[in-house]
């Protein structure tokens, strides 16, 4: 091995025992979907019949094919049940290696633990090569498992593994182009927007492709997804085409990180501005100015969301018209018109979603404490009560607003009921509130405890998600505050529950500004 | 005796079993350079930290102002300027956006101060974003914040850490302007060269205790001056005699430390033995320092 890699493997492990838990629950809950679709598909339509036709009523809706690729094959048991999984869940699995392999790159650089390591034993690039191997790693014990759990679901073996295959394809190109996208910015959070970005344009590629032009499917590995068609007669050598893309990106990450010092991007850092805007004059001020861009980012992601999933609605009811498929809709969204159900479904699932972002700007709160930037703030004639409000104000806005934006995007996407649309995305609002409440407490007690309130959104998840299918009683799954919004537009509003989400979650503030103003800071 | 800005007493702030301040007592005079010296874990910044009202102690009295740092912290605020001895900057404003926002932060108004020649002094350029700043660069960006308008009381935390000596002459003249135009300031340091310097009383803190407190002439008279000098004949009776210390003698040149009160005996037996040079230092304050840990060790 070259000098320049000495420690990579040690690099490696410590990369991987750092990752040990978001890596182990973001892996689980990917193949216990992965076999929940596996095993369910087979008991969801009875009939070859009733595959086929929904198979071809996937196919016949292109919003449906843009969204999650076509099915190839529309008597393949296979490829039916991982419809969803294919190419929209492979994002997940992309999404969490940029988030490993950036986290052991960039983000080390720019905290300067780069440089402290670099001043050991350690080879020149043995931190982007010990974060590659690890993501390769990753890549391959989700491919892995991913495959069994396809086998045990009931599916073929040849096609699991083709599926796992493609999915370990997916994940080594996600790991190459984070490697590379690293190497382009001095930020991490821009080097997250340029791997995210590229995502964003390969599955795009994709979906125009799925749907018209179909050579633009050729040109990515979300395409090659479905094209390798694991499930009836599989086109091995398409796996060569993940390896030479992954290969590529590698070596230019490689050239990248040669031609650049530590800490320095490729594109220089662009000036800012030499003086304050006036109004850049109170901590609400601050707090806005470094959640702004978050926020817009949200605001784009929730609209185009919603503007989609308003336009597959009525096509995602014919799909799932069976017995079967109606009641595990309903069971999430509630008895009604199965297109309500499935938009009540999916705002209730936003609402989830869209609680990150508050979280996010509380676990923001606990960094500048910990790095001493509200020390800083603290020391001016800004009292804890406005520094503490100044955050809170974001997050519950921010989240509010994030919601408003749903409802109103896929009413437009609906093209109908836009106001009902606003009111039930509105109607989440005191659920999501609540949870972030909690995250702010959790910060009011100990800085370093906000991030809880991402154990604790997992937590709420898992009770919705699993709450059913695993008969807990109605008390354990009563505990998620999203057990208690109403599915709207299924249901009426209920002004009841609505009121005493706000009123816990005021007094959760009430308790974390009480707890933050006598505490000590840092 | 002048208007007393920061005083503390009996001050007790523990972390768990950790007790950061020991009935620590400290007493900053209005105009005055009041160098805060101890290495580092002796308590400095939790002191500074106490002050700010960023921390709740335990027992003990603190005010700043009169006012008292827990209840009335805006109000103090108002009329400081804080420079925490590792600056953590918001990655995405620039320089020139944290000056200003500290400023105005503060309630004062960036156009009327001094900050364009302060950036100029410091040679800090104002356009770059917070991330991209080296240590001596961010130290910077808090330094020209905290100069840049009138306050009447600086707190400095170990202020020129990051800083080339260069810098830390701009730092020196700055501090004495704002001395000059009434400002009081609180250095906290362990570089004794710095507080030295600039420093006009002094405490010396160990283990959350202050051990020393004074003008530097104050400490220095309770302290050895360095004796060295060439003799015609080694004086006879100057090896244990009463406040004398640390005698060598190699032929005809000596060396030795006195205490104040033994200096008019030696310099007469000096004299006797026919002295042909003869030097005399006051401590340095490196070497009060180290007398200062050495009595209370």
């Amino acid at each position: 091995m070259n000098e320049r890699y000495a420690g990579t493997l040690l690099v490696a492990r410590q990369a991987l025992r750092r990752d040990r838990l978001l890596v182990s629950v973001w892996v689980t809950l990917l193949v216990l979907v992965v076999y929940a679709s596996a095993a369910a598909t087979g008991s969801l339509y009875d009939t070859t019949g009733d595959r086929v036709d929904a198979a071809r009523a996937i196919n016949d809706n292109p919003a449906v094919v843009a969204l999650y690729g076509p099915i190839l094959d529309v008597h393949s048991l296979g490829e039916l049940a991982m419809t969803k999984l294919t190419v929209l869940y492979a994002v997940l699995l992309a999404l969490m290696l940029v988030v490993v392999v950036r986290r052991h790159t960039r983000t080390e650089e720019e905290s300067g633990h780069a440089e402290l390591l670099g001043g050991t034993a350690l080879g020149r690039d043995a931190l982007l090569a010990g974060a590659v191997l690890e993501g390769v790693a990753v890549a391959v014990a989700v491919a892995v498992l991913v495959a069994l759990a396809d086998v045990a679901g009931g599916l073929p073996v040849a096609g699991s593994v083709g599926f796992g295959a493609t999915w370990l394809g997916t994940g080594l190109v996600a790991v190459m182009l984070t490697a590379a996208a690293c190497q382009l910015a001095a930020s991490s959070r821009t080097c997250f927007g340029i791997a995210g970005a590229a995502l964003a344009v390969l599955y795009l590629m994709r979906a125009v492709g799925d749907v018209g032009a179909e050579w633009l499917s050729w040109l990515t590995p979300f395409g090659w997804n479905t094209r390798l068609s694991a499930w009836s007669e599989p086109r091995w050598w398409m796996l060569l085409l993940y390896g030479a893309l992954a290969g590529l990106l590698a070596v230019a990450a490689q050239a990248l990180r040669a031609r650049r010092d530590l800490g320095a991007g490729l594109f220089a850092a662009r000036p800012g501005p030499a003086h304050g805007s006036p109004r850049l004059a109170d901590v609400l001020a601050l707090t806005w100015r470094v959640h702004r861009p978050a926020l817009l980012g949200w605001t784009v992601a929730v609209a185009a969301m919603g503007l989609v999933l308003g336009a597959i609605a009525p096509g995602v009811g014919d799909l799932l018209d069976t017995a079967a498929g109606r009641e595990l809709i309903e069971s999430i969204g509630g008895v009604g018109a199965l297109e309500d159900a499935l938009l009540a479904a999916v705002l209730s699932i936003s609402a989830v979603v869209i609680t990150c972002f508050g979280i996010a700007v509380v676990v923001r709160g606990s960094a500048d404490e910990h790095d001493g930037r509200t020390e800083q703030v603290l020391a001016t004639a800004t009292s804890r009560t406005r520094g503490l409000v100044a955050a809170l104000l974001v997050a519950l806005v921010g989240v509010a607003w994030l919601l408003l934006v749903t409802g109103f995007a896929t009413g437009l996407g609906l093209g109908r009921d836009v106001g009902g649309l606003v009111e039930a995305g509105m109607a989440q609002v005191p659920a999501v509130w609540l949870v972030v409440g909690l995250a702010a407490l959790l910060y009011a007690v100990r800085s370093g405890w906000s991030v809880v309130g991402w154990g604790l959104l997992g937590l709420f998840l898992v009770l919705g998600q699993l709450g059913g299918l695993l008969d807990l009683p109605g008390w354990v799954t009563g505990l998620s505050p999203y057990a208690h919004t109403p599915a709207m537009p299924v249901e009426p509003f209920r002004a009841g529950p609505a009121l005493a989400l706000t009123a816990i979650a005021a007094g959760c503030l009430v308790a974390a500004w009480w707890r933050y103003r006598g505490r000590d800071i840092g | 005796m002048a208007e007393t800005v920061i005083d503390v007493q009996e001050l007790v702030k523990t972390f768990g079993p950790h007790r950061a301040l020991d009935e620590l007592d400290l007493e900053v005079r209005a105009g005055e350079v009041h160098g805060f010296l101890g290495p580092n874990g002796a308590g400095k910044s939790t002191t500074i930290r106490a002050l700010l009202g960023l921390l709740r102690v335990d027992s003990g009295t603190a005010t700043v102002f009169g006012q008292d740092p827990w209840r009335d912290a805006v109000a103090i605020h108002r009329r400081l300027a804080y420079v925490p001895g590792d600056v953590a900057l918001w990655p995405n404003l620039s320089g020139g956006e944290t000056v200003d926002m500290l400023l105005r932060m503060r309630g004062a108004d960036p156009g009327a101060g001094h900050r364009e020649e302060l950036l100029e002094r410091f040679d800090l350029d104002p356009t770059k974003k917070g991330r991209a700043y080296s240590k001596g660069n961010r130290q910077k960006v808090a330094l020209v914040a905290a100069f840049a308008a009138d306050v009447d009381l600086l707190v400095l935390d170990e202020p020129t850490s990051g800083l080339d000596p260069l810098m830390e002459q701009v730092f020196a003249d700055c501090v004495a302007e704002r001395v000059a135009a009434g400002t009081t300031v609180l250095l906290s340091s362990h570089i004794l060269s710095e507080v030295e310097r600039l420093a006009d009383r002094v405490t010396i803190i160990r283990e959350g205790r202050a051990v020393e407190s004074g003008t530097l002439d104050d400490l220095r008279h309770l302290r050895r001056s360095r004796i060295t000098a060439t003799v015609a004949r080694v004086p006879e009776g100057l090896d244990g005699a009463p406040g004398v210390h640390d005698l060598s003698v190699d032929g005809t040149a000596l060396a030795l430390t006195v205490e104040p009160d033994a200096l008019p005996g030696v310099l007469k037996a000096l004299t006797e033995a026919g002295v042909t040079a003869l030097t005399s230092a006051p401590p340095t304050l490196e070497e009060l320092f180290l007398d200062a840990y050495r009595v209370h060790a």
